[in-house]
């Protein structure tokens, strides 16, 4: 098999314009809805949730919790507007999120609930309360981890390649945020799927990945220039891809393996976190061979510097002596 | 060969030393998986105290430390999150509620007048007191050994829950002192707002140590009226925290007629550098009239996590035996000698997580098994380049060992720029990321290691024996001609 992409590439650059645009609708959907590009979970939003569980050691267990008896409760409580789902095998769990409760108004709902639904089980109850600070701060401090890692990412690939290499592979990687966070867009219109702060752990691996990936081909593109000074870039773009694409489709496979196990056998929190990786590493494999790559290729053709051996200013050899 | 046999051994010598390593020192596990309540407190700066200093923090978090011995949880954690915040982790879920309500008040300090006739009574008390104080830290010392093991069979479980109910009964039983001492003392109105400063100085250049306190004008009016009822009585000053007696001092005869004047006081007593800074930091804390609001609150319940650390277990195992079946299968004996290299890796990576107490939450084992992809795709960059080199009708030897040099260059960059990532997550994450920043450099550094000695030696070994020196078995399908060497 051997790809002609830098032949190909409007093609290519077609699809992720499709992929974007409608990655970009999704958020302008969620922005009127949400007033932000994804459904905000708890850790964003602010709020409390409580995920209880129906002790059936001694209540009776032999229906469903009802919703409609759980929303009559909160409705005592002035809590209407709260979301209310009933999970969990026959339906024996049930998760409430409302606005934030203070420490008086949790126990009062708590008391409330387990008078009408019957005794719960205080070992698997998880209680969180986020008030909007700390979303506020979350939110602020990855934004700042990811700017600065970018920052340093450019630099780094400045120096050890040049800096169109790294403007490239930064336009590779925001290409790939922003499949994952369009495809999480639309499960949050569609499926309600919220965001939470390991979304943007998730985020963030993306981004080391879909470095990692580019990184793995414009190494083996500059050995090929270094080799072949006297090649059109296109022909070494071509070379450098095919040579590399076995190994990148090996690696996305094993770590997509092994992120398929946590999605299938992994605990429920796990669950999207894995799911937005698996997007993301996908995004990251596509976008190092058909983008990062084909942009190099017509970047460096259209600033005059197709062929390496004729430019003036001809690649300099970084550090490491050109192996033959 | 000599070097490749002394490395193997070097790195066998590692995996043993890992394995003794994950048996004996515990893994720390967050409370997203063991269980437990988590509260992000949040100091609000007040129109006295505009600009919340170090020092401050420093006695609001001997304030809520304080408060925490008293909710009954052993093994607590206390720490200072940027500025403003304190994170508080109490493993286990005792109260939830409680532990909301009781952190998120203000702390109050007050001077209390020790009521007549009640010294030998107090001396009783306080003796009680100092007792169950040093069977609490036994206990909490002990107990700390006993839930942190990772090996804990069933019977040593009940035990720790025996230990937790002696616990919860000596906790209880301060609590029960602290109200009896409480009640021999009668307020004097004294509080701690009016007390401005509190601080450790060495007495007479000796190794003894003393506190000095500090009042407003107000406060010294009413130290000066409480000292005087007090002095040469052999009755004493309470100072109190939060309702817990922290010192109390007596007021020496001399002081009498007039009291102690001038808004200034010296504690002296047997303190030690040590001593004397804790109970000035005690007495900052209850001065600060900083209200504590909990802004977060995070509780799991205990089987809620140990589910959610099962499920993640089993299938990162499950990953990591897809991965090393896909290895055999697609890159024959280099795969096989990549899968005991990647064991290796898995090995080491947990060993330096115990040894160097790293916590980890779910995002940690995230890292983990992302480092894991990481690790394989060394190999597999490697093993590409070397089935290259074979193509293009080199030896097997030279195709191994460029196969290394050439694939270097690629691991580097992909790896620092990771690298790069990870630091930048760890210096400016929040606690979750900050975990998996963690984890996945560590991972990334030990991935290199193993990749470039573990790998390359294992190979390279292996090309030592005959019987192994075919090419198709590196590089199926190949034609066998041009690689006799």
């Amino acid at each position: 098999m051997k790809l002609n992409i830098t032949r190909q590439r409007s093609f290519w650059w077609l699809i992720s314009g499709l992929v974007l645009l409608a990655s970009l609708i999704g958020m302008i959907l969620c922005w009127q809805q949400f007033r932000a590009p994804l459904r905000p979970g708890l850790d964003f939003a602010g709020g409390t949730r409580l995920q209880l569980v129906r002790n059936c050691a001694v209540a009776d267990c032999g229906s469903p919790i009802e919703p409609a008896e759980v929303r009559s409760i909160l409705a005592t409580q002035g809590l209407e507007t709260s979301v209310i789902q009933v999970s969990g095998e026959e339906g024996q769990s049930v998760s409430v999120r409302t606005r934030n409760l203070d420490v008086d108004e949790e126990a009062t709902l708590r008391t409330a609930l387990e008078e009408a639904i019957g005794p719960l089980d205080s070992q698997a109850t998880q209680i969180d309360s986020v008030g909007p600070v700390i979303g506020r701060q979350l939110f602020t401090s990855g934004l700042l981890a990811l700017l600065v890692s970018f920052a340093g990412i450019v630099i780094y690939l400045s120096l050890r390649f040049q800096l169109d290499y790294a403007v490239l592979a930064i336009v590779a990687l925001l290409h790939d945020v922003l499949v994952t966070m369009g495809l999480f867009a639309w499960l949050g219109l569609l499926l309600h799927v919220e965001v939470n702060s390991l979304f943007i752990v998730a985020l963030l691996t993306i981004v080391g990945f879909s470095v990692n990936d580019t990184v793995v081909i414009y190494d083996r593109i500059r050995e090929s220039i270094r080799l072949h000074p006297e090649q059109h870039i296109n022909d070494l773009v071509d070379d450098g891809v095919n040579q590399t694409l076995s190994r990148s489709i090996n690696t996305t496979l094993t770590t997509v393996l092994t992120l398929m196990a946590i999605v299938l056998f992994g605990g429920e929190t796990l669950k999207f976190f894995a799911l937005a990786m698996i997007i993301g590493f996908v995004s990251g494999a596509y976008s190092s061979i058909f983008i990062a790559s084909t942009l190099l290729a017509w970047w460096r053709e259209r600033s005059g510097r197709a062929i390496a051996g004729l430019s003036d200013t001809a690649e300099p050899t970084t550090g490491e002596t050109p192996q033959v | 060969m000599g070097r490749q046999r002394l490395l193997l051994l070097l790195i066998f010598g590692l995996a043993i030393a890992a394995i003794v390593v994950i048996s004996q020192v515990p893994t720390r596990l967050g409370l997203d998986l063991r269980g437990g309540t988590q509260l992000t407190l949040q100091i609000q700066p007040t129109e006295e105290i505009p600009v919340i200093t170090d020092r401050d923090m420093e006695a609001v978090q001997r304030v809520i430390s304080g408060r925490i011995n008293e909710l009954g949880v052993s093994e607590t954690s206390v720490q200072q999150l940027g500025q403003n915040q304190l994170l508080v982790q109490l493993p286990g879920v005792s109260n939830p509620e409680q532990a909301r309500r009781v952190l998120g008040e203000t702390a109050q300090l007050e001077f209390r007048n020790q009521k007549p006739n009640t010294e030998q009574q107090f001396q009783i008390e306080n003796q009680i007191l100092q007792q169950h104080q040093v069977e609490l830290s036994l206990l909490q010392r002990t107990s700390d050994v006993t839930s942190t093991d990772s090996s804990v069979t069933a019977d040593e479980t009940d035990a720790a829950g025996e230990g937790d109910q002696e616990l919860q009964a000596v906790q209880q039983a301060i609590r029960d002192s602290n109200e009896a001492i409480a009640d021999l003392f009668a307020p004097a109105d004294l509080t701690g707002e009016r007390l401005t400063d509190a601080y450790a100085q060495p007495f007479n250049n000796s190794n003894r140590w003393e506190v000095v306190i500090e009042f407003n004008a107000e406060g010294a009016a009413l130290f000066s009226e409480l000292s005087r009822n007090i002095a040469g009585t052999g009755r004493s000053i309470g100072i109190f925290l939060d309702d817990r007696l922290i010192s109390a001092p007596t007021v020496d005869v001399q002081y009498a007629d007039t009291g102690i004047t001038g808004g200034g006081a010296v504690i002296s007593g047997n303190f030690n550098a040590e001593s004397a800074n804790d109970l000035a930091i005690q007495l900052r804390g209850g001065a600060l009239p900083l209200p504590v609001e909990v802004v977060e609150t995070r509780t799991v319940g205990p089987t809620l996590g140990r589910d959610s650390i099962e499920r993640s277990l089993y299938a990162a195992i499950a990953g990591l035996i897809l991965v090393l079946i896909f290895m055999a299968v697609y890159y024959r004996l280099p795969g096989i000698l990549a899968d005991i290299a990647l064991v290796v890796y898995a090995l080491l990576t947990l060993a330096v997580f115990n040894l160097l107490g790293v916590t980890l939450t779910l995002p940690g084992i995230a890292g983990f098994i992302l480092s894991i992809g990481i690790a394989v795709d060394a190999n597999v960059l490697i093993f590409e380049r070397t089935r290259e080199e074979l193509r293009s009708g080199r030896t097997l030897y030279r195709s191994v060992e460029s196969g290394f040099d050439r694939a270097f260059s690629s691991i580097l960059d992909s790896n620092v720029t990771t690298l790069i990532a990870c630091v930048a997550l760890f210096w400016l994450g929040a606690g979750l990321v900050k975990g998996f920043a963690l984890t996945l450099g560590i991972g990334v550094l030990l991935s290199m290691f193993t990749a470039i000695t573990c790998s390359r030696s294992l190979l390279l070994f292996t090309l030592g024996m005959p019987q192994f020196r075919k090419p198709e078995l590196f590089c199926p399908g190949i034609s066998t001609a041009p690689s006799k060497s």
